[in-house]
């Protein structure tokens, strides 16, 4: 919100920059920014045009001498409105002008210009640019701008947040500066009735369905609608405001002014002397004076003169009702509408304006009638109509004042320091909050005789008494478990905010379902009448004004007083409050994990959960939808964490990164169903490996980063990090052509490895050139798996005896199968079976010859050689029978 | 046998002593450790003793083999022919060997560096979903349906209860619906906003929050809670301010700026406040008897300011030229 500090100075006194009370309110919680102070600019002055002739270059140029009251400039201007005689706002070379644009010499079709003549919105004032400012004729040239300027046009922006409704005017920033500062807010404008020579009145029908608690109407007669005055012009002007005509100006000005949204229909425009508020009938057409035809539901609001549905409430007005320059008398409205009714129906047509915002966060329902009276007065001095109707205020609305009990204890306890009382007091006051200080005594109470006599119950004072019995009982019987946690609570519900009625039915509930579980006494706290220094027991009894309608509980009342205290002035504690307990954090051994992969050479990546549907869908599961998606590229959510890491190895790959190893960890959504809990949301982790493992370097050649990397990984990952032995199954996949379940011993699968398979690849057009691999890890397995479970070993000493053995086999045999069967042989001594050459070769067409490492230990004793050979020849004939093989070299 | 290896011992000190040349040295290796020489007739007498004899000369001769090696290599080095033989083949200017090089993302190690510092004050960390009701992202903590501060984060929808959740706040309330005070707990993870794609928004971003509840937590340890923080993230020589804000789930309600020397200004790193009582009683405490603080913060915002990178649009790239960086 554009705020005027010149209006601002309507209602309080005060010297600040603009930038000092943008800090100052900033501080107060309402994040200010200064849009225009002209006390920061320099060398710009009233000048006046000598002489302003056509550009010899340029047609819609002018060449222009400029008297900045000391010496004659020549300046370039491109204004249409430019002309000699004019007093000008003139920018001096060396002059630097809001948005930091510096005003130089500058060379404009050959000839040079010596400054700038501005407009408006050069200015900062508002988005006037079609033409300079032309000034008054009778000031001084060479007058500094900003002391013509600055007491009309500086001002500040505020960022309003939606519970402070009461903020939404000049009024209600200068009552907050006012507290502030320790000043005394102004009234500068009569609200007084005005007492009309007339007899009729308006009818006023308000839908019993509610939507609007009160509706205040009047007609004046006679007014005649002209231009705005100055000081109403300069005023919306600073605020950013455009001036309509003289009775839209002023209907603006009261909302701008005291935050209350009126609206003026031309009388003569309506079919009847009448208002109706109402429910519009579903489909109906509505056109409103934004020149839109809106198509509006059974749930909008709209006020009707009874035939024709004439403004859409608190939100728009109508067309055809509207003011013009032909209107002679008016109907005024002034009213407060249902915050929630207001923002249902501007959300449904998506039309937000100064008026929906203001009652859609609470407007002040006793401003409603300040304002009308004040509109009337206004009309009646700028545009000379006369009251002509008695005025008809329907309201429905209970106008009782609020009142809250703040607790000294409570308040010190929240803030965990002491505020001397006096201060509290002070703070409320300037808040307008008017606060009357209570003591409080303890009183007993005999639980059985109270229970047992309804009429005892009801005469109980409901605030101080009823409720904190009834809160004990509750507190007392969940202590000693009789009532659930969730029983409790409710209970506590309504006793924070039921009726005696209420409170009465549940005494005797709990007295008919607990009666021996009670006992028979209790101290309760029960406020007196009397003043009393002591701070745990002093309270104030608030007693709130209508505009502020966001104080509804203790703690509203408690952010008031720190607020205005100051967060600042508040000392940090550095003790904790809390008892000592286990840090928990599950995510740790992923965490272990992360370091373990980005160690060896990966990245870590981050890919949108948000995903293109048709993309997804090639992952073959089915997708959670988003309803209201930005982009159709992310219109759902991922399935697979593959799918970013494809795109990721696809983007490198374009931009020249060949060798991409890359991991993620994040959640993949499957649809199981309509409902929530049929959505499936599961932490999932996938590596990618393309291209090489390490770059060719002078000392080695490269490292293939490829299937091989990813199953060497994986062990290093459950054996190393896990200490879980694994294995590799042979799987089927829909979009992996070759592709491994990781499981563990107790055959339950950890993870998966897998080439993805060319088709995949080319539906998503991903770029690659060698294979794409990938590893998923079961991150809950993962989870489960790590921990304390490393038992140490005793070393053995005994020598181990490694022996080669070299077999031909055929080409297709798988070699893992091969070293198993070497090891079922003989599995006490025989540690470790492992390939360490494979050599093929025409002579040896369809075989290969393999040369296994055999690694021999006995934990108990030195293997003697003989041993081993026996072991060794039954290798041999077990192996050339199951395999077909025979041993080379033989 | 113990006599022969003494005697081998002293023979080859003695030998090596009197060395002066290179090729004094090498008759030297042949004789004791060349492929005929006296250590390897050890070894040869020692396969034929019996398995009760073997561990105990086994020993004896493996100190022996070590002992005559190292001396020779000392002899070697002595004369400058170790040295002088490595000289001519390797280069030692020569890089060293090109290993992958891997990295943590910069979102991690800062999610990290935030956790360890709560982690050290006593917080857990807790984790929830990332599709929830309407009810845990918004009604249970103070957002009823068509309230205005619905309009401060913009919503992605899967059906008209159920959204992509705003902030990890939704855990807070799964949290306190499962558990009795006292809580100490931050939450992380990913939220969403359906808010335009550009290099200050994106669809998503990461958050960690905090949320401590018990009989006393104030104000005045909140604010002692954030500056260690803010001091341990960013030096103990930060500048903060907290000023009065707005959130709907905490009253009084805070944000906290830290001050930015190089921009000369003001910066906003996270929003906190005082539970609001409506969300105590929403969850079931008395709200008579416990209070406590929540806070809340982006950890983009917080990375982009640590490591000076303008566009949030980088961390979900993944381009490895970012990501090498870090």
């Amino acid at each position: 919100m554009k705020v005027s500090i010149p209006w601002l100075k309507r209602f309080v006194n005060f010297n600040h920059s603009a930038s000092d009370l943008a800090d100052i309110l900033t501080m107060l919680g309402f994040e200010s920014e200064v849009v225009t102070d002209f006390s920061s600019l320099k060398n710009i002055v009233v000048g006046e045009v000598e002489s302003a002739k056509k550009h010899p270059n340029a047609d819609k140029l002018k060449f222009c001498i400029v008297n900045d009251g000391e010496k004659l400039h020549e300046v370039i201007c491109g204004a249409p409105n430019v002309a000699s005689g004019q007093k000008i706002v003139f920018a001096k070379v060396g002059a630097v002008l809001p948005g930091d644009f510096k005003i130089g010499k500058a060379k404009i079709r050959g000839i040079e210009s010596n400054g700038m003549i501005c407009s408006e919105r050069e200015l900062g004032i508002s988005e006037e640019h079609d033409g300079i400012m032309v000034l008054d004729s009778s000031l001084e040239n060479g007058t500094n701008i900003a002391d013509i300027f600055g007491p009309i046009y500086d001002a500040i922006d505020i960022d309003i947040t939606p519970d402070k409704a009461f903020a939404l005017s000049h009024r209600g920033i200068a009552r907050e500066i006012a507290a502030k500062l320790n000043k005394k807010l102004k009234n500068p404008l009569n609200s007084k009735r005005v007492i009309p020579d007339a007899k009729k009145k308006v009818k006023v029908v308000l839908d019993k369905k509610g939507g609007c608690p009160r509706y205040i109407a009047g007609i004046v007669r006679g007014v005649k609608v002209g231009p705005s005055p100055q000081w109403l012009l300069d005023y919306l002007k600073s605020a950013g405001q455009k001036s309509i005509n003289n009775l839209v100006d002023i209907s603006n000005f009261m909302l701008l002014e005291i935050g209350q949204p009126t609206h003026i229909f031309d009388l003569d425009k309506l079919s009847k002397e009448a208002i109706e508020v109402k429910w519009a009938k579903k489909g109906e057409k509505f056109e409103a004076l934004d020149d839109e035809t809106y198509t509006l539901d059974s749930d909008h609001l709209v006020i009707t003169d009874s035939v024709n549905t004439v403004a859409l409430a608190g939100i728009i007005g109508g067309k055809d009702s509207a003011v013009s320059e032909k209107t002679t008398n008016v109907l005024i409205e002034s009213a407060y509408f249902d915050p929630i009714v207001i923002r249902k129906g501007s959300k449904k047509l998506n039309l937000l304006s100064e008026a929906s915002r203001r009652f859609e966060r609470g407007a002040d329902p006793a401003a409603a009638n300040d304002a009308f009276y004040m509109i009337v007065r206004l009309m009646q001095e700028i545009a000379g109509g006369e009251l002509s109707s008695i005025v008809t205020d329907e309201c429905t609305f209970d106008l009782t004042p609020r009142k809250i009990v703040l607790s000294n204890k409570k308040l010190s306890q929240y803030a965990g320091f002491n505020i001397s009382a006096n201060k509290v007091e002070n703070i409320l006051s300037g808040l307008h909050i008017d606060c009357k200080s209570r003591g409080e005594g303890l009183i007993s109470m005999d639980i059985a005789d109270i229970l047992s006599d309804t009429n005892k119950l009801q005469s109980m004072r409901i605030r101080t008494e009823f409720r904190p019995f009834m809160r004990n009982i509750v507190d007392h019987l969940y202590q000693i478990d009789k009532i659930t946690r969730k029983d409790a609570s409710s209970y506590r519900h309504r006793i924070r905010f039921g009726s005696k009625e209420t409170l009465v039915e549940l005494a005797n509930t709990l007295k008919k379902q607990h009666s021996q579980d009670l006992p028979s006494e209790f101290i309760v706290k029960s406020t007196g009448k009397k003043n009393t220094n002591n701070r745990d027991t002093q309270k104030w009894v608030c007693t709130i004004p209508s505009f502020r309608g966001d104080l509804v509980n203790e703690s509203d009342l408690i952010e008031e007083v720190l607020r205005c205290y100051g967060y600042d002035n508040i000392d940090a504690s550095y003790s904790f409050s809390s008892q000592m307990q286990y840090v928990e954090d599950e995510e740790r051994p992923i965490s272990k994990l992360k370091q373990y992969l980005s160690s060896v050479g990966f990245q870590q990546c981050y890919n949108n959960s948000l995903q293109e549907k048709s993309q997804i869908k090639h992952f073959g599961v089915k997708p959670v939808s988003v309803m209201n998606p930005s982009s159709d590229k992310m219109n759902a959510l991922r399935t697979s964490l593959h799918q970013g890491l494809l795109n990721t190895l696809d983007f490198n790959y374009k931009n020249g990164a060949q060798n991409v190893l890359i991991y993620e960890q994040g959640t993949v959504f499957k649809n199981n169903g309509k409902k929530l809990e049929d959505i499936e949301q599961k932490n999932a982790f996938s590596c990618l490996v393309h291209g090489d493992f390490t770059a060719p370097n002078v000392h080695f050649n490269p490292i293939e980063g490829n299937f091989f990397l990813l199953k060497g990984l994986a062990e290093g990952i459950f054996n190393n990090l896990l200490k879980i032995k694994i294995k590799f199954i042979r799987e089927s996949h829909p979009y992996c052509d070759t592709f491994y379940h990781i499981i563990d011993s107790k055959k339950s699968v950890v993870g998966s490895v897998g080439i993805i398979n060319k088709e995949l690849l080319d539906k998503m057009d991903i770029s690659y050139k060698t294979d794409v691999c990938i590893m998923d890890i079961d991150t809950y397995r993962f989870k489960e798996c790590s921990g304390y479970n490393i038992k140490a070993e005793d070393i053995i000493l005994y020598p181990m005896v490694n022996r080669d053995l070299n077999f031909i086999l055929d080409h297709d045999i798988e070699l893992a199968e091969v070293c198993t069967a070497m090891k079922n042989v003989n599995q006490a001594l025989l540690k470790e079976v492992i390939p360490v050459d494979i050599f093929e070769s025409k002579e040896l067409k369809n075989k290969k010859s393999v040369l296994f490492k055999l690694s021999f230990q006995d934990p108990k004793k030195t293997l003697e050689d003989n041993q081993v050979n026996s072991i060794i020849t039954e290798i041999i004939s077990l192996i050339s029978k199951k395999f077909d093989a025979k041993l080379r070299d033989q | 046998m113990d006599k022969t290896i003494n005697d081998v011992k002293t023979s080859f000190h003695s030998d090596l002593k009197s060395c002066k040349t290179a090729d004094d040295l090498e008759q030297v290796r042949i004789k004791y450790l060349g492929r005929k020489g006296k250590l390897t007739e050890l070894f040869n007498q020692f396969a034929s003793l019996s398995n009760k004899e073997k561990p105990k000369y086994g020993k004896t001769l493996n100190i022996l083999k070590s002992d005559l090696n190292s001396s020779y290599n000392d002899k070697l080095n002595s004369l400058g022919i170790g040295i002088s033989e490595a000289k001519d083949s390797k280069d030692f200017s020569l890089p060293g060997y090109a290993l992958p090089k891997g990295n943590i993302h910069p979102l991690e190690h800062v999610t990290d560096e935030i956790k360890s510092i709560f982690k050290s004050i006593g917080f857990s960390v807790a984790y929830g979903p990332e599709i929830d009701d309407d009810y845990h992202n918004f009604e249970a903590l103070n957002v009823p349906k068509h309230h205005p501060a619905r309009d401060m984060q913009d919503t992605f929808f899967i059906d008209p209860n159920t959204v992509l959740r705003t902030h990890t706040s939704n855990v807070q309330i799964h949290l306190m619906e499962n558990q009795d005070p006292p809580l100490r707990h931050i939450c992380c993870g990913r939220v969403f906003r359906n808010e335009a794609v550009s290099y200050k928004s994106f669809c998503l971003f990461h958050q960690v929050e905090g949320l401590v509840i018990n009989e006393s937590s104030s104000f005045a340890e909140m604010k002692g809670t954030l500056e260690y923080f803010a001091k341990e993230m960013f030096g103990k020589d930060t500048k903060m301010r907290f000023r009065p804000s707005y959130f709907p789930f905490t009253e009084p309600s805070a944000e906290v700026d830290i001050w930015n020397e190089k921009l000369n200004q003001w910066m906003e790193i996270l929003g906190c406040g005082m539970v609001n009582p409506n969300v105590l009683e929403n969850v079931g405490y008395d709200s008579e008897r416990y209070q406590g603080f929540a806070f809340g913060m982006g950890i983009e915002r917080i990375a982009m300011i640590k490591y000076g990178i303008r566009d949030i649009r980088l961390f979900y790239q993944n381009d490895k030229r970012f990501l090498e960086q870090f």
